[in-house]
């Protein structure tokens, strides 16, 4: 440890410009103390404080403390690794017809940032798990977060909304900085955890600081974390939250919340994105631009058809089981670090430790179950590929097949996995894979909106992007072996086809498959003509049904559930299912009574996704992102939440 | 003859500023002009209406005469598409502050000659008469909202018009939220975002001109204002502005006003 004196830190400055840094730190702008590029000292809030409280931010004159006389503003590294907007790639579509997909990724030259609590240390940590650390890795992230030193702060008088000590997150710096200092009124104790920080130190003038010193650091974090404005008790509470669902805490905290997104907006944690396609006029210049988003809009929880938390209360529950509550499981860690920024900056000033001691107040404990674990870390820079349609099936009125060749083709295709398929200017979205290998891919699209309108007006020749593919196949090695029923219906056939056709080729794994299908009329089934040719299959069983029958149906009518019986459904069979979720909750209730048990009752989930790789939040569920732990589940994963209005 | 879909823009009652919105949109104006055909814009070009259909119908404004109403009904029927711009168009307008009062005795106060005046008892949102198809919000109407929905309509995408809360946008444009650094009483919170939260930079609280967001909260934010010494008088006026018959700002006003 180093002292190095008030009036030097100036130096410091000199020295991180020294290296070619760009410097950001606190400052103050428009009333509060704000993350922005700075020059030297001058800028710092030297004499300021702050007066925190739940829905309260008021600075003042007071003290003549550079660092100490204030804690967290709105601003934390988020801001910095993750703006709030960026151009993920841009697309053109070029004069022979093709489409060209460039990337954007940021070249940050080296900057530092100064003045980092101990709790945004651990927030970058955690950040980084969601977006560098688990099957993909976002580039445009780790390019910031590696160009950035961090000139971290240990905080020796925490604020009012402060709990960082019961987070287990501070107030110590003890992780992620490359230097750390701790300010005394004559001038402030110097740590260099990294060579980087190291290299910084030898440019300043310092010297050992005195044992007393060290001594002092010590006692005044002892202090500190004595000292928190706020408390909270996270043990055991994923189970909890996640028990108590139907407490009536969660309608209460709704009568006051705005669902306006402040909260999660300011959370140094909050990864949720969305995306936008811009373009000019004609279509011809495009891009995809990532922003911010929240677990509060309604937007977030949208799927075709309708959103899954139309209530505020709903939404609110999702945030918190999340950030204090599934976290765990995903991250082995809270979302939580403690620095009370939500509390602050909820308009109304809602307190998220009071909900916390509220909901824990309760009966109801469930378990959560693991998220598979990921071989780490692709690089995945969210940029299609370009690929062309070569043929085009009409299956029924709104549904069409499309075969794309995929220019520099694709690795990992199978039955199950999806890919996110695009038009520049008008979307990109989730398709399965319904059939196909790594050059020609083979997917059936609903036309039920803007994008799937306009992928189902394509002819051959068209140029489509194409990502992915993404998510976890049929687990066909875990089923061979037994006899399968397979449970699709409407367009929950199209990620089912390849699986079937997988096993009807591998006859001695595979030797007794039924598909129950059901549509919604006869002139809705889809793959009539490959059907008609599994009837001749031995080991293939089939059994359809219509919602509504045309005169000359002479088949079932009814609902896919009405074809499962002891037939349909053989002793010590699997089961696969796909379809709207209503209908997969009475075959999972249907095949439990025929003896299908949970862990072999396989089912597909569909959630909103913007990103398909885990970065964007919008399709998490309980302990999974649907993207990367499923979308293909089995049924004991997600029983515990399955239904669950809400979620 | 071109193949351009044909774009008519319509007014009811209004004061021209959103659709003024378009001719300031200069850049841009020129690659509109050569995508659509502007069949009808009567502040910017004196083609008359040729009774003919139209692919794309902006519509500004309120409806507060019969004149209008049936004006409208025509262009539905004549529209394939037919997007609202404005707060007048969507709610009502600042003109709707009348539906809380006695209209003939304002006109009697007001003109010197009421029997010229020909005005409905309310100026109401153009979706109270027939189906809209998109609303776009503001007082006036946001420039680049406007520019991004015609090329969505051109291109065949979703508009890039997110309804959630001005401070969304507040947040991401990194601008210190007023209510809770100054204590202003801002509509942010519950004010559907379009506007990339002007106010707010400027360090003024939001004043609601894009109208209520979905689930505006409405009630639950003035009893918080309420509770940090805000009047209720104050209350109700900051409620009752340009979007003051948007369901949400005025059940919210009117539990207010009954205290
Ligand atoms: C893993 C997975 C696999 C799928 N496989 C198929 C398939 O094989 N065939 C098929 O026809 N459909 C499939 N879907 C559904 C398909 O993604 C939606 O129908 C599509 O996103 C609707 O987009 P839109 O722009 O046409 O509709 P809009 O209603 O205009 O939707 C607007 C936006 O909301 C989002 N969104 C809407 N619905 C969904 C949804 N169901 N799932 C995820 N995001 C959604 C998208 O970002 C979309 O662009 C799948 C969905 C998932 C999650
Ligand atoms: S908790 Fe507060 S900040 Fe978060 S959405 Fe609700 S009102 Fe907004
Ligand atoms: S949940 Fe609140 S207190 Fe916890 S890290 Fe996020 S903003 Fe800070
Ligand atoms: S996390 Fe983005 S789609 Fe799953």
């Amino acid at each position: 440890m180093q002292f190095l004196e008030r009036a030097a830190l100036d130096a410091l400055f000199d020295a991180l410009r020294a290296e070619g840094r760009a410097v950001l730190g606190p400052t103050v702008v428009d009333g509060a103390i704000r993350l922005a590029p700075i020059d030297g000292a001058q800028d710092l809030p030297a004499g300021w404080t702050d007066a925190q409280g739940p829905g309260h931010y008021r600075l003042r004159r007071g003290g003549d403390a550079t660092f100490d006389g204030y804690v967290v503003g709105p601003d934390s590294l988020k801001q910095v690794f993750f703006p709030s907007k960026e151009t993920l790639y841009r697309a053109e579509r070029r004069a022979d017809g093709k489409l060209g997909f460039s990337p954007v990724l940021p070249d940050p030259g080296a900057s530092a940032v100064l003045g980092v609590r101990a709790c945004d240390l651990a927030a970058a940590r955690i950040q980084r798990a969601a977006l560098e650390g688990g099957p993909y890795a976002e580039p445009r992230h780790r390019a910031r977060r590696e160009a950035a030193l961090i000139v971290a702060v240990n905080c020796t008088r925490p604020g009012a909304l402060c709990f960082c000590a019961s987070t287990e997150t501070g107030p110590r710096v003890t992780e992620g900085a490359d230097l750390v200092l701790t300010e005394r009124p004559d001038g402030f104790l110097v740590e260099a955890p990294t060579q980087a920080g190291r290299a910084v130190l030898a440019r300043l003038d310092t010297r050992p600081a005195a044992a007393d010193e060290v001594a002092w650091v010590d006692d005044a974090m002892r202090e500190a974390a004595a000292n928190m404005g706020r408390e909270v008790d996270l043990d055991g509470l994923p189970e909890q939250l996640f028990g108590r669902l139907d407490h009536a805490r969660w309608k209460i905290v709704a009568e006051r919340c705005l669902a306006c997104g402040n909260c999660t907006s300011v959370c140094p944690t909050c990864f949720c994105s969305t995306s936008e396609h811009p373009s000019s006029i004609d279509g011809d210049e495009a891009s995809r631009v990532r922003l911010w988003d929240s677990c509060f809009t309604e937007e977030h929880a949208y799927i075709h058809g309708g959103g899954f938390r139309p209530r505020t209360e709903d939404r609110y529950r999702q945030w918190l089981t999340h950030k204090v509550g599934a976290w765990v499981a995903q991250f082995g860690t809270s979302g939580c670090v403690g620095c009370g920024r939500c509390i602050a900056w909820c308009p109304v000033g809602i307190d998220l430790t009071e909900e916390i001691a509220a909901l824990r107040q309760g009966e109801g404990i469930a378990a959560l179950p693991a998220p598979p674990a990921h071989a780490c870390a692709t690089d995945e820079d969210l940029v299609p590929r370009a690929a062309t349609v070569t043929r085009v099936e009409r299956e029924s009125d709104d549904v069409v097949t499309l075969h794309v060749a995929v220019d520099e083709g694709l690795q990992g295709v199978l039955p199950g996995r999806f890919c996110q398929v695009s038009l520049p200017g008008i979307g990109e979205v989730p398709i399965s894979i319904s059939g196909g290998d790594g050059a020609l891919l083979e997917h059936t699209i609903r036309a039920v909106g803007r994008a799937t309108d306009a992928l189902c007006a394509l002819s051959p020749g068209d140029a489509v992007g194409i990502r992915g593919p993404y998510g976890r196949a049929w687990p066909l090695e875990a089923l061979a072996g037994r006899p399968v029923v397979v449970v699709a219906g409407g367009i929950g056939l199209a990620p089912l086809r390849g699986a079937l056709r997988s096993m009807i080729a591998r006859p001695d794994e595979f030797p007794e498959v039924h598909l129950c299908y059901g549509a919604r009329s006869p002139a809705d089934v889809l793959y009539a003509k490959e059907l008609l040719g599994w009837m001749e299959v031995p080991t293939m069983h089939l059994h359809l049904t219509v919602d509504h029958a045309s005169p000359a149906w002479l088949g079932h009518v009814g609902v896919v559930t009405r074809l499962l019986d002891a037939r349909s459904v053989p002793a010590g069979a699997s089961a696969m299912i796909c379809g709207p979720e209503i209908m997969m909750r009475f075959t999972v209730e249907r095949l439990a009574q025929l003896g299908v048990p949970d862990e072999r009752t396989w089912v597909t989930m569909e959630r909103n996704m913007q990103c398909a790789t885990g970065f964007c939040g919008r399709c998490q569920y309980g302990p999974y992102f649907v993207c990367k732990d499923g979308p293909v589940f089995s049924f004991d994963q997600i029983r515990f939440l399955f239904g669950e209005e809400g979620y | 003859m071109s193949a351009r879909p044909r774009l008519g823009i319509f007014k009811m009652a209004s004061c021209d500023g959103c659709q003024l919105q378009l001719v300031g949109c200069e850049d841009e104006l020129l690659a509109v002009a050569g995508a659509l055909d502007i069949a009808f814009f009567a502040v910017a070009t004196s083609k008359k209406d040729d009774g003919g259909r139209y692919d794309l119908a902006l519509v500004e404004g309120s409806v507060s005469n019969e004149e209008q109403l049936a004006h409208l009904l025509d262009i539905r029927a004549r529209s394939d598409f037919l997007v609202t711009i404005g707060a007048c168009a969507t709610s009502g307008g600042i003109q709707a502050l009348r539906n809380w009062r006695d209209v003939d005795e304002m006109i009697r106060v007001v003109y010197a000659t009421p029997s010229y005046i020909d005005t409905l008892a309310t100026s109401t949102p153009i979706a109270d008469h027939v189906p809209v198809d998109f609303e776009l919000r503001g007082c006036p109407i946001d420039k680049g909202q406007l520019v991004e929905l015609i090329t969505a309509f051109l291109v065949g995408r979703r508009p890039a018009i997110r309804d959630e809360s001005v401070c969304m946008e507040c947040k991401r444009a990194g601008a210190t939220c007023v209510l809770v650094a100054k204590g202003d009483p801002c509509l942010g919170p519950i004010t559907h975002a379009g506007c990339g939260a002007i106010c707010p930079r400027f360090g003024r609280g939001c004043y609601g001109c894009f109208g209520p967001k979905e689930r505006a909260a409405a009630s639950a934010l003035a009893a918080h204002l309420a509770s940090g010494g805000v009047p209720a008088e104050a209350l109700v006026r900051k409620l009752r502005g340009f979007t003051a018959w948007a369901p949400a700002f005025r059940d919210a006003s009117d539990a207010l006003d009954e205290g």
